[in-house]
């Protein structure tokens, strides 16, 4: 399974906020969907570790 | 947009930079660094203040106020994840308290009053009215907006330090990209 760098999220809020700053509102918000996506999939990445281990 | 949607908004943005300063206050000058755990959450509060910071660049939107909520309540399951790996006697916490409480254990709180402010304001009737397009920031709005771009800026730069470009560990103890 695909692990993403903790950095990921961060590094994409970053990008929409300076778009959002720039003026480009939309295309703002679609990137936080992104970043949106990567924080989840990088909870659930935390969330599972443990109980695979378990298993 | 009206005054008071455009104030609270902005008194909204201010507060999740003082609880984004305090953190790296807590990280740079005591020297604690956050866990992944911690680290999401601080990634939600920067999301919940995109939200509040389109509303005062762009002037009130729902979708704003939908990036603030959502935001919010992924924090809630974040810090709710952590206070639960915590609740059960003898597990332990994670780093030092402030006022009592652990850091999660306020992130829990401040998450809820997040979501439940944002939600507060869409009762502001008429701000809506203008739409997105027209609006015109301010000064003030524009100085706001960079300040917290700066915070998120720095809590990318601080993670990318800390855990590279792979997974951080539960427990971390340096920055990993100044270690190699």
């Amino acid at each position: 399974m695909l692990v993403l760098p903790m950095a990921v999220p961060f590094i994409v809020l970053v990008l929409a906020a300076i778009v959002a700053m720039l003026g480009l509102r939309r295309t703002a918000v679609w990137v936080w969907f992104l970043a949106l996506a990567a924080t989840v999939y990088v909870l659930q990445s935390h969330l599972t570790y443990p109980l695979k281990v378990v298993l | 947009m009206t005054a008071l949607a455009r104030s609270l908004n902005a008194l909204a943005l201010l507060g999740i930079c003082a609880v984004l300063g305090i953190a790296f206050y807590w990280q740079l000058a005591r020297g604690e660094l956050p866990c992944p755990l911690c680290l999401l959450q601080r990634a939600a509060f920067v999301g919940a203040g995109l939200g509040f910071m389109l509303n005062v660049r762009f002037g009130s939107s729902e979708a704003h106020y939908g990036v603030a909520i959502v935001s919010a309540l992924v924090g809630v399951a974040v810090a709710a994840r952590q206070v639960l790996l915590h609740i059960v006697p003898g597990t332990g916490s994670y780093g030092s308290a402030l006022l009592g409480w652990h850091f999660y254990t306020w992130a829990l709180v401040a998450f809820f009053l997040i979501a439940l402010f944002a939600a507060g304001l869409l009762f502001i009737e008429g701000q809506f009215a203008e739409g997105v397009s027209d609006w015109r920031p301010t000064a003030t709005a524009q100085v706001l907006g960079w300040v917290f771009v700066l915070f998120a800026l720095g809590n990318a730069v601080s993670t990318l330090l800390e855990c590279g470009f792979g997974p951080c560990p539960d427990n971390p103890t340096g920055y990993e990209l100044l270690q190699k």
